[in-house]
């Protein structure tokens, strides 16, 4: 009788694949996915930093994005562990990279850098998801120690490596008091000068709604860390300038913004729950000001973010979400 | 109108395809197998012999011991066989095969009841739900009788769970819209049995056809006692609100607390097609042998409800619903959430069984990708028992399951959220389950310990 009724019916398979529940998955969503969106995210403040600074600026970030994915497929390769570099995750790092370093760095910088970031503090913590730092700050910091000369030295935007005399980034002018040489919308749209892929903020912003809109980042870390440099900078602007002048120029000056919008907010070194990213984006951002205000260094972005990285399993411990039906927390960790 | 929603949990795709298809009869198979375990508790035991006639109603299974249900013969014919078979997770359980005469004859024990609801007591009716082998039927397959005694004193309000949060599933729909009123007389029949006034219908938004059916039901029928509140509540479609714990959470905005059964809050909930069978024993004497079942999936050529005699097997039920588009790779009973993967097209239908699932290679998209876990945060933002599951599923991982159990693993209701948020494509649940049993397994040999000790 089976036979009659199932005339011209697909044949049970030999064997039925069984698996435990949940047997569906959300459509479209895949550790490579977020990875392709932070890429197009960031692609027109790298576009914008290629047509200011020219040629180089390209060498740099081609160099420290392909030599990361370079060194991710090596060092899977030599612990024998399944390939990873199809995750883009490694692409990543080195286009982050590569927009943090001046458009003028020798063509070896982004390399080591790239080499930094993934043998030493990706892979030889686990890859993905296992690194305790952001790699692409951490190795920022670590040239920053190398070549301090090259590191700090931005030639002006538009100048194409012509001998023009490289004028003080907006940073170094904030640092000494002092409003930047260059007008607050040429900050906002990116004509100073800077690191490859920091200095348009109107950019960098574009993508940071992209990311929001599409739930990649959540806006709790980069609003809440912008907000507290706002805030602090409003209160207690430095030398004789206007407060919200001060603010505007500290807000679209330097790293905070790529810092703020696609460093902090990486996946693996924020933490998970709401009021944990309120935290950690409030203490990013004090973190900013202070290194700013009384560091030795103008920029403080990289090594606030780096510091807030390391609390972040304690944040998280420390604002569990109460579980359903029980009635307080318990300690946590 | 107002809608009851919880808090987190996800949205899903719901391919309910099948909610506009009517319920059809499956046409009696040949042969039933009758599995002697279809509810929590002991297993139980053959009472008829190789060669026995039974008919419809007859009880087949009897459990002497502890909690159980009692298993009956869903067609008529003479036992063929009884044999031990390996059922979908794995456990060997006794099956009685019955081959079907085709003369449908009732046992003598279904007689239709004379008089009113108002007449019987609370152990009567108690009795008769346990008489009538009904378990959950909504998947959980609690035998119902337990539910109603340790409810007794305790409970305000009867909820009926007509959400149906699994994608796919299409049965209690269906059930609503054709048999409404047998859903509201069990209702009935439960109120009465605990002495309660407030029963409600809890229907989420994505049935309007069978909240307006209902509100119309309702609107005619005489309440079976003056002061009875019985009404219809229409919740917002989000998984998993069907279960208990969301649901009552959504409804009253109490939380059960962790370890604690609904009816510690004064309230109870039963399944809609629960509570159709409770009607169904209560009035016509007629007990769980049959159930509606959702045979869809993408390689299924005509996906509908199908009421199925308790026994029949899955491959009945396919070659019912037109047999297969192509060869699948993936069968599921239950929903696509929590339903478990069957690897035997001769599975029995079970009184758990609330769908059928047939998916190709193409649709099953597990496995395929997987990545370490990224700390997105995903599953602990949608949890709805506002766990930390990548905590729990790395603390699992690395066999470190009593800080598991103090992150409360325990908690965890297996909705499957996390995995299904999961970018990593990381088995989130699969993991906590192995550290619940483990915890489970570590409480049992420390109780035994302990006793050993008293000894």
């Amino acid at each position: 009788m089976d036979e009659q009724l199932n005339r011209g019916s697909a044949p049970m398979p030999e064997v039925l694949t069984v698996t435990p529940s949940p047997h569906v998955r959300r459509k479209g969503l895949k550790t490579s996915v977020i990875m392709i969106d932070v890429i197009i995210a960031l692609l027109p403040a790298t576009v914008w930093g290629v047509i200011a600074f020219g040629f180089s600026a390209a060498l740099v970030v081609a160099l420290a994005t392909v030599s990361a994915v370079f060194f991710e497929w090596m060092m899977r390769k030599l612990m024998k562990r399944p390939m990873t570099i199809s995750d883009c995750s490694a692409a990543v790092t080195g286009l982050l990279l590569g927009l943090n370093l001046s458009p003028s760095v020798p063509w070896y910088v982004p390399i080591v850098g790239s080499a930094f970031a993934i043998i030493v503090v990706k892979q030889l913590f686990g890859g993905i998801g296992r690194n305790i730092m952001n790699p692409a700050l951490a190795a920022r910091v670590f040239l920053m120690m190398c070549w301090p000369a090259a590191m700090s030295d931005y030639p002006a935007a538009f100048t194409y490596g012509a001998d023009a005399v490289a004028g003080a980034t907006p940073l170094v002018a904030l640092k000494g008091s002092a409003l930047p040489d260059a007008s607050l919308l040429d900050l906002f749209l990116g004509k100073t000068g800077g690191c490859i892929g920091e200095i348009s903020t109107l950019l960098l912003l574009v993508g940071g709604v992209y990311l929001i809109v599409r739930r990649v980042i959540a806006w709790q870390i980069p609003v809440c860390m912008l907000g507290t440099v706002a805030v602090l900078t409003l209160l207690f602007p430095q030398g004789d300038v206007g407060a919200l002048q001060y603010m505007t120029a500290s807000l679209c000056s330097g790293g905070l913004m790529i810092g703020a919008i696609y460093m902090a907010t990486d996946y693996v070194t924020s933490p998970v729950t709401t009021l944990g990213r309120v935290i950690y984006g409030v203490g990013c951002g004090l973190l900013v000001v202070f290194i700013r205000f009384f560091g030795g260094y103008p920029e403080g972005t990289s090594f606030a973010i780096l510091i807030m990285n390391s609390l972040v399993w304690y944040l998280d411990m420390l604002t569990r979400p109460k579980v359903y039906g029980k009635n307080r927390k318990k300690g946590g960790a | 109108m107002k809608k009851f929603t919880f808090r987190r949990g996800t949205h899903l795709r719901e391919h309910k395809d099948t909610a506009l298809i009517p319920t059809e009869r499956l046409p009696e198979p040949a042969f039933v197998s009758l599995r002697m375990s279809q509810h929590i508790g002991a297993h139980a035991t053959p009472v008829v012999k190789v060669g026995d006639y039974v008919k419809i109603g007859q009880v087949v299974g009897e459990v002497t011991q502890g909690l159980g249900c009692p298993i009956h013969a869903s067609i008529s014919g003479t036992v063929k066989e009884i044999i031990s078979r390996r059922n979908a997770t794995g456990t060997v359980i006794q099956n009685v095969v019955i081959e079907n005469d085709g003369k449908r004859a009732l046992h003598e024990s279904v007689i239709r009841r004379e008089g009113t609801l108002a007449e019987s007591t609370t152990e009567e009716i108690i009795e008769v739900v346990r008489r009538a082998g009904i378990s959950g039927l909504g998947g959980a397959t609690f035998p119902t009788y337990a539910k109603l005694q340790s409810a007794v004193g305790k409970v305000d309000t009867v909820i009926i769970n007509c959400a149906e949060c699994e994608p796919y599933l299409t049965a209690n729909h269906r059930l609503l819209l054709e048999r409404g009123e047998i859903v509201v007389s069990g209702l009935e029949v439960v109120m009465h049995a605990l002495g309660v006034t407030k029963g409600i219908l809890a229907v989420e938004d994505n049935k309007e056809d069978a909240i307006a059916l209902l509100e119309e039901i309702l609107a005619k029928r005489t309440p079976f006692r003056p002061d009875a509140d019985i009404r219809v509540c229409v919740m917002k479609t989000k998984y998993p609100q069907g279960d208990e714990r969301q649901l009552v959470y959504a409804l009253m905005k109490k939380e059960i607390p962790a370890g604690k059964l609904p009816a510690d809050i004064g309230v109870v909930i039963i399944n809609a097609e629960t509570s159709a069978a409770i009607s169904r024993a209560f009035w016509r004497g007629v007990p769980l042998v049959s159930r509606i079942v959702t045979v869809t999936g993408d390689c299924v050529v005509n996906p509908r409800n199908v009421r199925a005699p308790i026994g029949a097997s899955v491959q009945d039920l396919i070659n019912f619903c037109g047999g297969l588009k192509e060869t699948p790779k993936k069968m599921v009973s239950g929903g696509p959430m929590m339903g478990t993967a069957l690897w035997d097209p001769e599975t029995p239908v079970s009184k758990g069984m609330s769908g059928l699932l047939v998916f190709s290679e193409e649709h099953d998209r597990v496995n395929t990708y997987h990545t370490n876990c990224i700390h997105c945060g995903r599953c602990v933002s949608h949890c709805p028992m506002h766990l930390m599951p990548y905590y729990l599923a790395l603390y699992a991982k690395s066999r470190n399951y009593d800080k598991a159990e103090q992150m409360d693993a325990m908690s965890c209701v297996e909705c499957g959220t996390c995995t299904y948020n999961c970018p990593a494509g990381v088995e989130i649940v699969q993991y906590i389950r192995v550290a619940k049993g483990n915890i489970r397994a570590k409480a049992a040999a420390l109780r035994a310990a302990k006793e050993q000790q008293q000894k």
